[in-house]
């Protein structure tokens, strides 16, 4: 059993000793698998490396009444100038075993090669990751510590490494940490939330992932800073990495990912539209929020949502299939071509949905898209500046509304509403942010707040508009 | 429960010395490799030190203020100095390059210093003893008169190394000054360590000022137990026994304090 009593853990910083680890307790015996949540930061490094024992507690006490192992998967503990075999040799020698066994067995597990008897500065990063494992394997520990396991290496070794872990091993006991809810689900029969110091313990992985998902809405989202792009694809492209590092949307795509591998549709929707709603570039998710709603029989937002994946750049080869099926379910009729972007200007690219949502909150104040316009705003042709120019048009001469809505759909169907959708349309007409929000608090109109924050430079609108603009 | 994690002493020392054991033939790999002569540098490269300073001294014929053979004279002293001056050299900064290490809770920053500090010591050694054959086989000088008191002297210099390194490599690990500040202390303290001279040459005055400084004792003692009536040797081993008690309750303190700070990478 291993006991952890009331450990506190305390890191000196610039700024004065900062607490990581305040009033800890658990304890893990034998057969019990604790997977602890939490997000980047909350501690559960520091919490894995002083039940290791490779650290001390600021306060507190760890007992340990079985073995327990270093934390798993890391490329670490390696002196670089060494080989494979001079690495593998002294862990041997550093635990008391036979040195040419254990060599047998990582030569066959890492598959390396000649690799191993090359110094580990020459591998690349999975090849230390596959021998980080294998060495991890060859010392049989009572607790093993695993430290995000999941990225280690390609499929295949993850499987092999699986394998070892949960199915050989599957008796011991194991703490795992990871950010990804699904993991742990797999793997752990007990379940703990680490934030802010505090380790909450949970019988019930549905519990601990609610309170997971709760503690990821109340943090800060990961905000872009809105570049004036004058390219779309850089902009799309830089908005998925954004994307990606956001916890909350990652959170919120697995969650939806681990819906629909259970054919559970509905539940899958809310959260892609949920994810999307707070990083609408991230274009892979809208093709499987088409998939989801098509699954659903929902042959409108589906198709909205595989038109919008294209526009942003998602293969329209592999797409077009699923765009006819949705469009004509009988087959009957020629499917409208799905439009994709060519890597030019902004205001000449084919628009998403959220796109044509910013438009036409910006032109008509709309705060919610009907799914029936937008689908055949997508359907026609024409890019982004046409479809504002089409709906200033359709204004007739009068200026767009002055004031425009807090928040919009940027999602069809019943996603939560996007606060940030100015960002999108300074990012979108390739004005500054700031000097647009500055205009429209100074209460300019819309469209002449955006000219002023240097949007809409050269696109083609109605000659009307075009003259008021200038006037402003 | 306590029991469980609390291992008999007997364990634990057999933990130790493995720990010991693996840490000392990667340390040996991962400083001399391989290629070429490997670990036989380990001697090699002190022995070429003594060599040169031997044959440089000889060359200018160097004063030292005693009718000893230059060749006994630099052997002696300079041998003494490469025991105590390397280790903390080696110490210092130790263990920021093995953090990943600390992932392996049997090995403690202590391990990381004392098998370090073996090399060195076992270094200085093996070319302390080489040369000495050779010389003595060459005819150049005549065999110890009292080789006890030689290897008395050669350990306490060596334990009070050991102390100094710990310290130092420990206080280095917080504060880099150690680093800087060991570089010039070292160099400045060889013509102090009485490798250079013997003495019972100095004034009154400079005796006084010299015999604080405890490496002194140490070099005076080899020399005794070598050349014993052929020089006047003046030291006291119970100042220099004293200074490395002191200097290793130091060391052991300091090692418990920064391993309280250590972050493993």
């Amino acid at each position: 059993m291993i006991t952890v009593d009331r450990v506190s853990k305390d890191y000196r910083t610039r700024t004065g000793p900062k607490r990581v680890l305040d009033n800890v307790s658990f304890t893990l015996v034998q057969g019990e698998r604790l997977g602890v949540l939490g997000r980047n930061g909350a501690g559960k490094s520091t919490l894995i490396r002083l039940v290791s024992g490779a650290e001390r507690p600021t306060s507190g006490r760890i007992t340990r009444g079985m073995s327990v192992s270093w934390p798993l998967a890391f490329g670490g503990a390696f002196q670089s100038q060494l080989t494979g075999v001079d690495n593998v040799r002294f862990i041997s020698r550093l635990y008391g075993q036979d040195p040419d066994h254990n060599l047998a067995f990582v030569e066959e597990f890492s598959e390396l090669g000649q690799y191993l008897r090359e110094p580990v500065m020459n591998y690349s990063s999975g090849m230390r990751a596959r021998l980080a494992f294998a060495i991890s394997m060859i010392i049989e520990f009572d607790c093993f510590l695993i430290d995000e396991i999941a990225a280690v290496g390609d499929a295949r070794f993850h499987e092999r490494c699986n394998y070892e872990l949960f199915d050989k091993r599957g008796d011991r006991a194991m703490m795992i940490i990871s950010h990804d809810p699904g993991y742990l689900r797999d793997h752990c029969n007990r379940w703990a939330l680490l934030d802010a110091g505090q380790l909450t313990p949970f019988d019930d992985f549905e519990a601990a992932h609610d309170h997971f998902l709760a503690q990821m809405r109340v943090g800060e989202t990961v905000r872009a800073a809105a570049q004036p792009f004058s390219r779309r694809m850089a902009a799309i492209d830089s908005l998925r990495r954004v994307a990606h590092e956001d916890e909350h949307f990652m959170a919120l795509v697995r969650q939806a990912d681990a819906a629909r591998d259970q054919h559970d549709w509905a539940a899958a929707e809310v959260g892609y539209a949920a994810a999307l709603s707070l990083h609408p570039y991230e274009r892979s998710y809208w093709v499987q929020l088409g998939h989801v709603t098509r699954e659903q029989g929902r042959r409108v937002r589906a198709e909205i949502a595989y038109r919008t994946a294209c526009a942003f750049g998602e293969p329209v080869r592999l797409l077009a299939p699923f765009i006819a099926a949705v469009e004509h379910p009988d087959s009957a009729g020629p499917p409208t071509s799905a439009a994709t972007p060519d890597g030019g200007e902004t205001r000449r690219q084919p628009p998403g949905y959220p796109d044509l949502a910013v438009l036409s909150a910006f032109a008509g104040g709309t705060e919610r898209l009907s799914d029936d316009a937008a689908l055949s705003l997508l359907r026609r042709p024409g890019a982004i500046e046409d479809v504002l120019a089409r709906m200033l048009e359709d204004d007739g001469v009068q200026a767009p509304p002055v004031t425009l809505p807090d928040s919009i759909a940027i999602v069809p169907g019943d996603a939560p509403f996007r606060r940030e959708w100015l960002e999108d349309l300074a990012r979108l007409a390739g004005a500054r942010q700031e000097g647009l929000e500055a205009a429209l608090s100074l209460g300019d109109a819309p469209l002449a707040a955006l000219r002023r924050a240097g949007g809409l430079e050269g696109w083609a609108l109605p000659a009307s508009h075009a003259m008021e603009a200038a006037r402003a | 429960m306590a029991s469980a994690s609390q291992p008999s002493l007997i364990a634990s020392l057999k933990v130790q010395r493995r720990v010991l054991a693996a840490l000392l033939v990667r340390e040996l790999l991962t400083r001399y490799g391989r290629h070429n002569i490997g670990f036989l540098w380990l001697f090699v490269e002190p022995m070429i030190f003594t060599l040169g300073v031997t044959a440089l001294w000889t060359a200018t014929k160097s004063v030292h203020g005693s009718d000893l053979p230059i060749v006994a004279f630099a052997l002696t002293g300079y041998s003494s100095v490469l025991l105590w001056r390397n280790m903390p050299g080696r110490c210092i900064g130790a263990l920021m390059g093995n953090l990943a290490l600390m992932y392996h809770r049997n090995i403690r920053a202590l391990d990381i210093y004392a098998a370090r500090i073996i090399i060195e010591f076992a270094g200085a050694t093996i070319s302390f003893f080489t040369l000495s054959l050779v010389f003595i086989l060459g005819g150049w000088i005549s065999p110890p008169e009292d080789f006890l008191t030689v290897a008395a002297a050669w350990f306490l210099t060596a334990w009070f190394g050991a102390a100094l390194a710990i310290t130092l490599g420990a206080l280095s690990h917080e504060y880099e000054l150690v680093d800087k500040l060991w570089h010039p202390a070292s160099y400045l303290l060889f013509p102090l360590s009485g490798a250079a001279f013997l003495v019972s040459a100095l004034p009154p005055l400079g005796r006084e000022i010299v015999l604080y400084i405890p490496v002194v004792h140490g070099v005076e003692m080899v020399r005794d137990g070598y050349f014993g009536t052929k020089v006047e040797a003046i030291y006291d081993p119970g100042y220099l026994i004293t200074c490395s008690l002191v200097l290793t309750v130091v060391a052991l303190i300091a090692t418990r304090w920064v391993e309280k700070r250590l972050t493993p990478q």
